[in-house]
């Protein structure tokens, strides 16, 4: 959970929460001319982005996420992560949030190349706790938070601290969001000690959402991000990264509700320069279709590519490398594409309670990149992960 | 705005104050659109009948829009121009005969939706006479918008009811269902019954306003290209998701005659209507 996520609630109108106050769609088993010029008229439905005005109710959410990747013939990393959320509106016109997250990660770290294979010794195994604090105060037409992160590994402790204010116009058709958020890490491997491992990151967010019409939303968020300090790997001997990182993305999202299918279509997409030299493209595409007895059903397909770091060195190992330049040979920063495809079924109770049951497959090649030719010599590398939620409206 | 109206609320943290709201809007969109009101915009728009262009916000031009739909889907049957028949008629004067045909004629020449000029800022009726009445829709466009509002403002279960247009949401507090009466058309008791945690329910009827002419029963539901009330249907109620499209329907189907049953089969709505010798037709299962 980001702390400046700059996330409002997509428009999903028969989605979970908000499904009743949309069941006008159910009777529309066919073209209906009266209900299409009906929802043209102001307010005859709700609003579809209702996150921008002051939640009413509390939400109290625990998920269990399992992830495992490999790739050929061998099983690598395995994450089991539960996590717990609760949002509670208090004094009238503040809501607190507040989130825990334990990670247990076990594997082998992962192997990056054929002419690696075999040499990452032991294994790993690691831990994770996180959490973060927000409270929101919310005035008639514009909202201000104020957050808190902490996370800790064995070897690594971040801490992050944001502000962020939102303003929506009267008729809650468009909120714009601005949002700051500062984070310093630490970082102390067990295998050397660092001369200074720290670092410092500052993140910029502004961001719009706007109605077009009671079933068209679109949201676009700027975000920018400068740091500074250690990025290196401290496992991989080689690794020597630049000192300073600026990330800058800009995604967007518009999400179309389909009154007589009763279903939502959601695109998204992002472009991410990074000055590491490594810009990335997403593409997001995803069908929300509301079924009877409160069930919805979302499959989605993500694309993914990116460019590789401007440090990043092939192998066989090392071609074109000249000691004490920036070097990496982490195929996170290789040139790749990658397929996600997912399905989540989400089951809303009518007394608030929500299940949702969720798989995604992913899947990374090298010569899946466009927009430029993918790293040579890689693996493919797969992922999959399952996640279980329920939650509970109060 | 006539009839008898209630709202209930459940599940807000300050159910009076969400009232107020709602029920302030309400009285804004009387007084934007009642035609017996000198400062509304519908005066203004029919005081300035065959003379120059009136501006109008984008409230009133989606509702010229919605009129627009209406009109189009009753084959110019439904017609919010169809004031000068009803001033024709004269119901509220208790009248003992049927206009002239001298009259009707007359009224019918001052009708006519597809003659008006308007688009997203400005509308003009183009003969002096013609006047826009918002009656078949205003009142259920409030009771969609009161729900939108209360819901807006928390008010997880609620239940409005304008002068027997029905919206509910969110079922009662309790879980269960809405339960909702259809009003018999010729007795004072219920027709019928039906629960319904999300949507609307709207009935039409003969009932309302009417004279009895040689022993015919003249309603206030005027056919706007004949110029005579409709007698196949006793009452019409129908249910679909907002009150504005089930108020839609049950109007055109009282104004669809004989048609009705074919015109509702069509839109795939739920209904139930009493035909003119008293029989129940349709169903709400």
């Amino acid at each position: 959970m980001a702390a400046i996520d700059g996330e409002v609630a997509a428009a999903q109108p028969c989605d979970a929460a908000t499904r009743r106050s949309c069941e006008f769609a159910r009777d529309g088993a066919r073209l209906n001319p009266f209900l299409t010029a009906a929802l043209l008229l102001p307010g005859v439905v709700p609003a579809a982005a209702l996150a921008q005005s002051m939640p009413d109710q509390g939400l109290f959410s625990l998920q269990y996420l399992d992830y495992r990747d490999w790739q050929p013939g061998a099983a690598r990393m395995t994450v089991r992560n539960p996590s717990l959320y609760v949002m509670t509106p208090f004094a009238e016109r503040y809501t607190f949030e507040g989130s825990l997250v334990y990670d247990a990660m076990s594997g082998a770290s992962p192997l990056w190349f054929d002419t690696l294979s075999g040499a990452s010794g032991l294994g790993v195994t690691d831990y994770r706790t996180a959490g973060d604090a927000k409270v929101t105060r919310y005035f008639d037409r514009y909202s201000i938070g104020a957050g808190v992160a902490y996370s800790h590994e064995r070897d690594f402790i971040s801490r992050a601290g944001s502000l962020d204010a939102r303003w929506w116009t009267a008729d809650k058709n468009t909120t714009l969001a601005f949002g700051f958020a500062g984070e310093s890490d630490y970082i102390h491997p067990s295998a050397r000690e660092l001369d200074n491992g720290r670092r410092h990151s500052l993140d910029f967010l502004v961001g719009i959402t706007q109605n077009l019409s009671p079933v068209d939303i679109v949201q676009s968020n700027l975000t920018y991000a400068t740091g500074h300090g250690y990025y290196s790997d401290p496992y991989k001997t080689l690794d020597q990264r630049p000192g300073e990182r600026r990330v800058l993305a800009w995604q967007t999202r518009y999400n179309h509700h389909f009154t007589v299918a009763d279903a939502t279509l959601q695109l998204g997409y992002r472009f991410l320069a990074d000055s590491f030299g490594g810009d990335s493209h997403t593409f997001d595409v995803a069908w929300a279709q509301a079924l009877p007895q409160g069930f919805t059903l979302t499959p989605s397909v993500r694309y993914y590519t990116q460019g590789a770091a401007d440090f990043w060195f092939g192998p066989p190992f090392p071609q074109g490398f000249v000691n004490g330049q920036d070097y990496t040979a982490d195929t996170r920063l290789s040139a790749f594409g990658a397929w996600t495809a997912g399905l989540r079924l989400t089951r809303t109770f009518a007394d608030g309670w929500r299940v949702e049951l969720s798989g995604d497959f992913y899947r990374q090649r090298g010569d899946w990149r466009i927009f430029g030719g993918g790293s040579e010599g890689l693996l493919p590398f797969s992922a999959r992960w399952f996640a279980a939620s329920v939650s509970k409206t109060f | 705005m006539g009839g008898e109206h209630e709202l209930l609320l459940g599940g807000a943290r300050d159910p009076d104050a969400i009232a107020t709201r709602a029920i302030d809007d309400v009285l804004r969109i009387e007084r934007k659109y009642s035609r017996f009101r000198d400062d509304s915009v519908v005066a203004a728009i029919n005081r300035a009948a065959g003379g120059a262009p009136v501006a109008i916000d984008a409230e009133t031009a989606a509702l010229l829009g919605y009129a627009r739909t209406c009109f189009e889907q009753s084959e110019g049957r439904f017609d919010v121009t169809a004031g000068a028949l009803a001033r024709a008629w004269d119901f509220g004067g208790k009248p003992t005969r049927r206009p002239v045909a001298a009259v009707l004629r007359d009224a019918l020449a001052h009708v006519g939706f597809g003659d008006v000029e308007w688009d997203a800022s400005h509308v003009r009726l183009p003969r002096v006479g013609m006047a826009i009445d918002f009656g078949g829709i205003g009142k259920e466009y409030a009771a969609d918008r009161v729900a939108t509002i209360a819901q807006e403002a928390g008010a997880r279960h609620g239940l409005v009811n304008l002068g027997g247009d029905v919206r509910a949401w969110g079922g009662r507090p309790d879980g269960s269902a809405w339960r909702i009466g259809i009003r018999h058309p010729r007795e004072e008791r219920a027709l019928a019954s039906v629960e319904l945690a999300d949507g609307a329910v709207a009935t039409s009827g003969d009932y309302e306003r009417f004279v009895e002419i040689g022993g015919i029963r003249h309603c206030h539901i005027i056919d706007a290209t004949t110029g005579e009330p409709v007698r196949a249907w006793q009452s019409m109620s129908v249910i679909a998701g907002l009150a504005i499209v089930a108020g839609s329907y049950s109007t055109i189907a009282m104004l669809m005659q004989d048609r009705a049953e074919a015109f509702l089969a069509n839109a795939a709505v739920r209904w139930l209507g009493v035909d003119a010798g008293g029989a129940q037709r349709g169903s709400f299962v």
